[in-house]
């Protein structure tokens, strides 16, 4: 084909793009991602039924402003990859802060607790199910979040990938905190975050396929 | 002539308010500047450079929400260019030849365009120490054959067989690399 006739059929198909299209997109995705993800937690898992009395606790608000904030910067580093001159981010550091706290928190915790009982700490009453479970709830939101790539220009494909599978399993982790009863950060410490690096590690393994354009 | 940024801005934004007389222009006015980045970079083979324009082309379309209305227009293009031209180097990796890659090295902009697929330091490091200056002076740098041999105290014929084993020891390695990791 002519380059001409190409121009000419491209501006024939134009519709209007708003000015914050990438962001819009992507919460969309996001969105849609995690309407499943909560559907899935309460059909077949359940929320907790003292999710009202947890509420009011120190853990529950601990785990969730862990997952929470992590998914925040994730989101907002996703967005930004979504342009193709960023091809690195500055302020990767951020995404530390909430572990270092959680660390921090988890240490607290340690030293509270006479050393015959760590054991129940970590291993709680579901440990590795949780992983699995952070890892697998993600799976629709970041599917979610492909479908907001194919409209994007991302530079970095394997960084893109990692960040989305970042955000989408800490999206996940956030609203699996409405069903797990898991209360010690020593266990949010090691089993969550194991989730959500699953999620980050397969986002970057299958990104450069998922998001090639 | 070559339309400027704030014209190319003005009609890239009418573009993506709807336009599409603007947004015409703002095509007929990057295709060739696409044309010359592209042909810049590749051995002369005009029907991928064509190929390339329009596959960029494409992409702008389709992935014009991804431009930030406050930033530069034609960096957004030619970052989309970057991508495609990489893109294309990957789905042909067994055609890296030495006279590409010399073209490549040679082309302004060249860390950009390969620092996602392989490290120059990492490269050149590999090579003998003469070699390895000789092409950094030449084809990063920017020197010409006389600097080259003026600052490293050796002739100009020595220069230039330095460069051309120095290329082709590459030109080899990042194909025996590329067809390693198939």
């Amino acid at each position: 084909m002519q380059t001409d006739d190409l121009i000419r059929s491209l501006a024939g198909d134009l519709a209007p793009v708003s000015r914050r299209m990438a962001q819009q997109r992507i919460a969309l995705g996001l969105g849609a991602g995690a309407i499943l993800t909560l559907a899935a937690i309460g059909l077949r898992l359940g929320f907790r039924p003292d999710l009202g009395v947890a509420m009011l606790g120190f853990s529950f608000w601990m785990k969730w402003l862990y997952t929470a904030s992590l998914a925040v910067a994730a989101v907002m580093a996703t967005v930004q990859l979504a342009r193709p001159e960023t091809s690195r981010l500055s302020g990767l550091w951020i995404l530390c802060m909430p572990l270092m706290v959680l660390t921090v928190l988890a240490g607290i915790e340690l030293l509270l607790t006479p050393a015959t009982s760590w054991r129940n700490l970590l291993e709680g009453r579901s440990e590795a199910q949780c992983t699995l479970l952070v890892f697998v709830l993600s799976l629709p939101i970041f599917a979610g979040l492909v479908w907001a790539f194919r409209r994007l220009a991302p530079g970095n494909l394997r960084l893109t990938g990692a960040m989305a599978g970042l955000a989408s399993g800490a999206c996940a982790a956030t609203l699996y905190s409405l069903h797990c009863p898991e209360a010690a950060a020593t266990f949010v410490l090691v089993w969550y975050t194991l989730g959500m690096a699953l999620a980050m590690a397969g986002g970057a393994l299958l990104a450069p396929r998922l998001l090639r354009w | 002539m070559r339309a400027s940024e704030e014209q190319l801005h003005a009609w890239m934004t009418g573009g993506l308010d709807g336009d599409s007389q603007a947004y015409t222009a703002f095509l007929r006015a990057l295709a060739p500047l696409l044309r010359s980045f592209f042909s810049r970079r590749m051995s002369g083979a005009a029907g991928d450079v064509e190929d390339l324009v329009q596959e960029s082309l494409m992409a702008v379309h389709a992935r014009r929400g991804s431009y930030d209305r406050s930033r530069p227009v034609s960096a957004w293009a030619y970052a989309v260019a970057r991508h495609k031209m990489i893109d294309h180097f990957r789905k042909n990796r067994r055609e890296v030849s030495l006279e590409s890659l010399e073209d490549i090295l040679g082309a302004e902009g060249f860390e950009d365009a390969c620092a996602a697929r392989m490290d120059v330091g990492r490269l050149l490091g590999s090579l003998p120490a003469k070699q390895a200056r000789v092409i950094r002076q030449t084809k990063v740098e920017g020197m010409s054959i006389a600097e080259a041999a003026g600052s490293g105290g050796i002739s100009e014929a020595d220069v230039k067989i330095s460069v051309h084993r120095g290329l082709r020891a590459l030109a080899l390695r990042i194909n025996g690399a590329k067809n390693a990791d198939r």
